[in-house]
């Protein structure tokens, strides 16, 4: 019997690594990787087939469910699509205070991911540090929306809960404690040689191969690519807000780091320009029930990256056909060119590094390449796959 | 990084020793909606636009009663926003969970509320 | 072998004080780390928390004890037992309540680095028989990093011995406490060596790599659950316990009497700033990587503990 000179070593679907459940399954010799087999599918849970049963203001609450973390931008861009389909424009004060909730949700979600990397690393006192100084922006958001998750803001034809000025003094103050802490991390992050030391050079995704695999998000932006929603097709109030776009151009962990802290720093300052310029007027217009038929594409910068939302509607007051395409899918395929050649203490990292949200992203679709066609499965057929029985 | 994790040994700890220490919330905070039956009609109009299916009418119009399955509510208060006569309002309980599934139906009466 | 001698071996200062030190130390790391991470630490079992590693293990004891099924069952039952049975007998060669430790002869340093090697032996059996692919991997990283952390470790040791002139710990602290000069500021460079390498020893961030929780489940320790996990637990307190002491023995001037304060109070006075080094020491790194680790120690800290022999031979630090 001759030994194998690779083992497979199986990431997931559980392993503290992932928060999420994914199966990867790496063939190590030695201490490298050299090759990759990822499985999805194992968060799915049958969502877009759920929009399908619900009216047009019950599938706001199914949008936000999607995800936790990155709940608000799932709900702007529904309300986007369906406006589009409805022709309507929500006042101004409504587009400032998503683009508000839409900065906030960035700060706390960068400042999850940059605890989850310290942990990845072993570093686990910046993890608890990033955690903590996180719970100011989570008690902000609760204020201003009711939840500390799951804001439920967007409605169609704006926002459901206004700000009123009383407290934009209360939410200055927090956000100048909270840069004060930002500023910290930048620097620890920085200087600290055992953390640079994990990142820096690991997991390099070269330009070419970031645009060849279709990343998105801060993984784009740190291999030197400029390329935002938020400025490349403006919406809510990002037409007006002033906001730079960060770009490193390293390609490696480090440089993802660096681009998510800059981020928070940029959502800060874009906080305080709305903040200080957002327009009076109501925040909500009314609007039909029914949806006129058409079909409506919207995309928001999500924090992990461009979230597409396509709406397909015919009349009734159920959408015909859904379909979410979450930011973390399109960051998968470059984990194949990032991940070979790896050390098997680098892919927490590398794994962590892209912000994965797996529960985001898991869909399902039938594709026959050899007679070129597309379809999914009804509900029945849904349901039969997953033995589901209710009494 | 050490001067840093030098400083913090000299504060309080930022752990809330929950359950000891009450937790607060602030006022908008999205609770467990209540449900106000003097003011109820009985339009449906809550039970129409709940996305998970979380209110059931029993009977009709003023005679109605209101059958609240707290497990299955996911405390986004559309019922709140919809209701024309403004007769559920979210309070601020989240202490919720429980072992026992039958004690998470809240059955407004007509006359008083019946769990 | 007389009452006296068994009291001493059973009890004090042998197996159950012992015992009892290595809970009460793994409480002070514990309330240590929380505190720098602005956290409470155990907090409900005991006042402050104090018996929370024991309620551990006491929960360890009590929940079953799974063996794969494609073990080497000898090893995989005996492996918790050494590695439990080999800090404690380590232990009871560094003074701790007398001057003199309850078995000194001259070269128990000596016999003290080989039981260290015993115990990263025993680490790597543990790995090894537990037929896992993580286990695998943990065990040999815990092979690799003691290929390069044992000698600078025995150079920086090998310090003290030249300025005392004896291989034996016991004789070791009496001679920095009758010359009233310890070997802290007469080998600074050492004492840092030392200190490294234990960190390593102990498996402590920044080398926690053989047990690196979010690469490899738990390293060597995957399959182990029940009680072969507490014996585990416990024999790394153990170490703490003699990674602490011995750093106390060789630099700090050991258990001594000072004045009319007893032997045990000055060790424990020692001690406990040593373990708080070593908590601290936790907090503010992040892992390395084993190939950033080996390549580091061999790059770095040999020339750097050959130096501190050099300056020994010298005559400076004597």
């Amino acid at each position: 019997m001759g030994y194998a000179s690779t083992i497979k070593v199986p990431f997931g679907p559980q392993h503290p690594a992932l928060k999420e459940p994914e199966s990867f399954i790496f063939e190590v010799e030695g201490d490298t990787v050299v090759n990759v087999t990822a499985r999805l599918g194992y968060v799915h849970r049958g969502v877009e087939k759920a929009f399908e049963r619900r009216s047009y203001v019950q599938n706001l609450y199914l949008a936000e469910r999607i995800c936790g973390i990155c709940s608000h931008a799932h709900t702007t861009c529904y309300v986007q699509a369906i406006e589009e389909l409805l022709n309507i424009d929500p006042p101004p004060r409504a587009k400032y205070i998503r683009t508000i909730i839409a900065e906030l949700e960035r700060l706390h979600s960068h400042s999850l991911w940059v605890g989850v990397a310290a942990h990845e690393a072993g570093f686990d006192t910046l993890f608890m540090y990033t955690w903590r100084d996180r719970e100011e922006v989570m008690e902000l958001l609760e204020a201003i929306s009711g939840n500390r998750v799951h804001y439920a803001m967007n409605t169609l034809g704006g926002v459901r809960r206004d700000m009123p000025a009383e407290t934009f003094p209360t939410v200055k103050k927090h956000l100048d404690s909270f840069e004060k802490r930002v500023n910290e991390y930048s620097h620890i992050m920085k200087t600290e040689q055992t953390f640079l030391k994990r990142t820096t050079g690991v997991g390099i995704l070269k330009p070419e191969d970031a645009v060849s695999t279709c990343a998105v998000g801060p993984n784009l932006r740190a291999s030197g690519i400029k390329e935002d929603v938020r400025a490349d097709e403006p919406y809510a109030a990002y037409g007006e807000t002033p906001f730079q776009v960060i770009v490193h151009g390293g390609g490696d962990v480090l440089c993802r780091a660096l681009v998510r802290i800059e981020e928070m720093t940029e959502s800060i300052n874009i906080i305080r320009y709305a903040l200080d310029h957002i327009p009076d007027g109501p925040v909500r217009i009314r609007t039909p029930v029914a949806v006129p038929a058409g079909e409506a594409v919207s995309r928001v910068e999500a924090p992990r990256g461009e979230l597409i939302h396509y709406a397909k509607s015919n009349g009734t007051t159920k959408p015909e056909r859904y379909k979410v395409r979450a930011p973390t899918l399109a960051n998968i395929p470059s984990l194949a060119k990032t991940l070979i050649g790896a050390h098997l203490a680098d892919v927490p990292l590398i794994l962590a590094g892209i912000d994965p949200c797996f529960s985001c992203m898991d869909r399902m679709v039938f594709v026959d390449q050899n007679r070129d066609k597309q379809w999914v499965w009804n509900m029945e057929e849904l349901k039969r796959h997953a033995k589901v029985e209710r009494n | 990084m050490a001067k840093e994790a030098f400083e913090q040994l000299f504060r309080k700890p930022a752990t809330t020793k929950y359950p000891l220490q009450k937790a607060s919330v602030p006022a908008g905070f999205r609770g467990r909606p209540v449900w106000d039956m003097k003011k109820c009609i009985g339009c449906s109009l809550c039970q129409n636009n709940c996305p998970s299916g979380a209110i059931e009418l029993v009977g009709k119009g003023m005679e109605c009663e209101i059958k609240y399955f707290l497990d299955r509510c996911v405390f986004c208060s559309q019922c709140v926003e919809v209701c024309p006569r403004a007769a559920i309002v979210m309070s601020t309980e989240f202490e919720l969970a429980g072992f026992d599934r039958s004690k998470m139906l809240y059955w407004y009466k007509r006359s008083g509320e019946v769990l | 072998m007389s009452a006296i001698e068994a009291a001493e071996i059973l009890v004090f200062p042998g197996l159950l004080f012992l015992i009892v030190l290595a809970f009460f130390y793994e409480w002070v790391d514990r309330k240590f780390f929380a505190r720098v991470q602005n956290r409470c630490g155990p907090l409900f079992a005991g006042p402050a928390g104090l018996f929370q590693p024991f309620a551990d293990f006491v929960k360890l004891i009590s929940k079953e004890d799974i063996v794969p099924a494609a073990c080497d069952k000898i090893l995989f039952d005996a492996t918790p037992i050494f590695y439990f049975a080999l800090p404690l007998t380590a232990l009871f060669l560094v003074p701790i309540a007398t001057q003199s430790a309850l078995i000194a002869f001259d070269g128990d340093l000596i016999f003290m680095m080989f039981i260290f090697a015993l115990i990263v032996i025993t680490v790597f059996l543990a790995g090894w028989s537990s037929m896992n692919r993580f286990s695998i991997i943990g065990a040999v990283r815990a092979a690799l990093q003691m290929l390069s952390y044992e000698i600078p470790l025995a150079l920086a040791m090998i310090g003290p011995a030249l300025a005392a002139g004896s291989l034996s710990i016991s004789a070791i602290a009496q001679w920095q406490s009758s010359h009233a000069s310890w070997g802290l500021w007469l080998q600074p460079i050492g004492f840092g060596t030392a200190i490294i390498c234990m960190l390593a020893e102990l498996e402590f961030v920044p080398f926690d790599i053989p047990e690196a929780e979010t690469e490899i489940v738990a390293g060597w320790r995957t399959e182990f659950s029940g009680r072969k996990l507490a014996l585990f637990k416990l024999g790394r307190d153990f170490e703490l316990v003699l990674a602490s002491a011995l750093i106390t023995s060789l630099f700090l001037g050991g258990a001594q009497q000072v004045g009319i304060i007893p032997p045990i109070i000055m060790f424990l006075l020692k001690t406990i700033p040593v373990i708080l080094l070593f908590s601290f020491l936790r907090s503010i790194f992040a892992r390395l990587r084993i190939d950033q680790m080996t390549s580091g120690m061999w790059k770095y800290l040999v020339p750097i503990a050959i130096l501190q022999l050099l300056l020994i031979l010298l005559g400076i630090g004597k």
